[in-house]
């Protein structure tokens, strides 16, 4: 019997964790578009996110929910610094060695915060923890609300600034066609740094998100969110936004289903069968056209 | 095309002189916790030229502890039901992760290069998933099982005879990628690496010899898994971790990708450096200092330390040449 309660619970959980897989998703989706790079250290940006809004939490006391800007911004500055020295270098000399490069920017990163923080497991306290709204029948959190709204909101910056801005205008120019960019005078290393740097910024807010609602985090934490960020850029199309904020979703949903009904150690392991299965059917991803 | 097999000088010198030292090497160091270092490194050659063979059909796997950890349980699951001598069960679980590894490469031949990697990765996962779930009661979950040791630690200077052993399995395993490097198998491997399309209408089946590739390269790396348990004594489904599958990696891009010499080359140079480091009493710092090196090497040494004689004198070249040509035209001014 299949409780609907429950079922709701499950599927809550689920867009609430989705939320962060949608911005992991979101800035690896907007670098591949660009720079068709393939950035496997991506996580390691949630996990900076993360202890930079810890530790200014910690000195400051201030609400953890206005810390996310600052850490969008040092994001931002981090990001274009690794674009600039380690994938500028060798844009254009295969996907393995991206995938090599970001092996050793996931040792230098991780062990980097386990120097300057520590490596144990540490949470900090929501000031809304124990604060929930009644919805029909469910309890929910306001935490889980606010992460949704911040994630909407975000979502919809980025929605504003590629469509309306001239920057944003000549990111999607690069990542449709990037001779045809460079011919009409886009400085494409220009957007390659620009995308990188908001993509690692959107990582950023979901490594805040992650912090404040109260889940636990480490130096380490970082690669399987990133890992499955991948699968949902795979399972939702190569550069497609909305196919990424789907994906997310259906993730996130699929991935608490699973630990509900399997027991929690299954979760990670389904997200992979998932993408596994669809790769299996589908070798290019379920929207992905030929993709690169 | 440079199928990086050329018999230059340094190889016809290096490779006696490598065995050469190998064979003295414990007796250089005197010690045994250098020798349970050399010995691991030698473990960890097998490993990494296992998923250089991979790499070598053109494909990247990151999840290559899946390999060497199913290696490692089906040997000691083997030896300790059946009281086989690990010597004889290291090939028999190595044989259990070939068999996977046709599984996991049925699924990934048809893969483009990241995707594999992203699948290879979650494999792993499922993998240890698996282990700590539905095979706990004979894999002992997450506390994990011992496993029988090579050698009785009661026959006297065991640790010697197990180092040697090691040894000589090392050499049997380069020996055996090396022919298939080659081979006929080899030379589609690099032609698949290169270019599919081509290699398709030269004849080759690109699915069959990837997973002739994985089939391989898996029981390898079951090998080196099984070796390094049966050494240490203890199987616990920590070793199907994303460490383990980044190291192989690591090693291979440090000595050379799709060379011979390279893993052998990498895992030599980074154990050096790794374990000099932990003298120095570096924890988190060796990582950070291997990853700097790592990014370093793929930057301004694309083709690893192995190419380093070549890339220094192409760099001496270029620069007599540069000298030259400015001193002729100083000379016709």
């Amino acid at each position: 019997m299949v409780d609907f309660g429950i079922l709701l619970q499950i599927v809550f959980w689920g867009v609430y964790a989705g939320c962060i897989y949608i911005l992991l998703a979101t800035g690896l989706n907007l670098i591949f578009g660009v720079m068709k790079v393939v950035n496997f250290a991506h996580g390691e940006f949630l996990m900076i996110g993360a202890y930079i809004t810890a530790t200014i939490f910690f000195i400051t006391g201030i609400n953890p929910y206005a810390i996310i800007l600052l850490s969008m911004l040092a994001l931002i500055a981090i990001g274009a610094v690794v674009e600039r020295l380690c994938f500028r270098p060798i844009l254009g000399t295969g996907k393995l060695n991206e995938i090599f490069l970001s092996i050793g920017l996931i040792y230098i990163i991780q062990n980097s915060a386990a120097v300057i923080w520590g490596d144990e497991w540490q949470s900090i306290k929501s000031p809304y923890e124990g604060v929930s709204i009644p919805i029909g029948s469910l309890n929910v959190p306001l935490d889980y609300i606010i992460i949704m709204v911040v994630t909407a909101g975000i979502l919809v910056g980025l929605w504003l600034f590629l469509k309306r801005t001239k920057i944003g205008r000549e990111m999607r120019a690069t990542s449709q066609n990037r001779k045809g960019a460079m011919l009409v005078g886009i400085n494409v290393e220009r957007m390659d740094i620009i995308s990188f740097g908001i993509g690692c910024a959107l990582a950023a807010a979901a490594g805040t998100l992650w912090v404040v609602s109260g889940q636990v985090f480490n130096p380490y934490m970082g690669s399987i969110p990133a890992i499955k960020a991948f699968a949902i850029i795979i399972l939702g199309g190569l550069g497609s936004i909305p196919g990424a904020i789907v994906g997310g979703l259906l993730y996130g949903i699929a991935e608490n289903g699973a630990a509900y009904y399997f027991g929690g150690i299954w979760k990670d392991a389904v997200s992979f069968i998932l993408l596994i299965i669809v790769l299996v059917i589908r070798p290019t991803g379920l929207f992905g056209e030929s993709g690169e | 095309m440079d199928l990086y097999l050329k018999r230059d000088a340094l190889v016809r010198y290096g490779t006696p002189a490598l065995i050469g030292i190998a064979v003295i090497a414990p007796f250089l160091s005197g010690n045994l916790y250098l020798l349970n270092i050399l010995t691991l490194m030698l473990i960890f050659i097998i490993f990494s030229s296992a998923w250089n063979l991979l790499a070598y059909s053109g494909q990247g796997s990151l999840g290559h502890a899946a390999f060497f950890g199913i290696g490692a349980y089906a040997s000691t699951l083997i030896a300790a039901k059946s009281g086989i001598s690990p010597y004889v069960t290291i090939f028999l679980g190595a044989a259990v992760a070939a068999f996977i590894g046709i599984l996991i490469g049925l699924t990934c031949v048809r893969l483009k290069e990241w995707f594999l990697a992203m699948v290879t990765f979650g494999f792993a996962i499922i993998v240890q998933t698996i282990t700590v779930s539905l095979l706990t009661p004979i894999s002992g979950g997450w506390d994990g099982i011992a496993s029988p040791r090579l050698l009785s630690p009661d026959i006297a200077g065991y640790q010697l005879i197990e180092y040697y052993s090691i040894l000589v399995i090392t050499i049997a395993c380069i020996l055996f990628i090396y022919a298939i490097m080659k081979s006929r198998i080899g030379l589609a491997f690099c032609a698949i690496r290169e270019n599919e399309i081509e290699a398709r209408a030269a004849g080759i089946d690109p699915v069959r010899f990837r997973l002739v590739s994985f089939a391989i390269s898996a029981y390898l790396a079951g090998i080196a898994g099984a070796l390094e348990i049966h050494h240490i004594g203890y199987v616990t489904p920590e070793i199907f971790g994303v460490d383990l599958s980044f190291w192989p990696v690591t090693y291979v891009i440090f000595g050379g990708l799709g060379t011979l010499a390279g893993p052998i080359v990498g895992t030599i140079a980074l154990t050096i450096i790794w374990d000099g480091l932990k003298m120095l009493g570096l924890t988190f710092g060796r990582y950070i200092i291997i990853g700097v090196l790592l990014i370093l090497v793929i930057v301004f040494l694309p083709k690893g330390l192995v190419d380093l004689p070549n890339e220094i004198q192409r760099r001496w070249n270029a620069r007599r040449e540069k000298r030259m040509k400015a001193d002729t035209a100083t000379l016709k001014e």
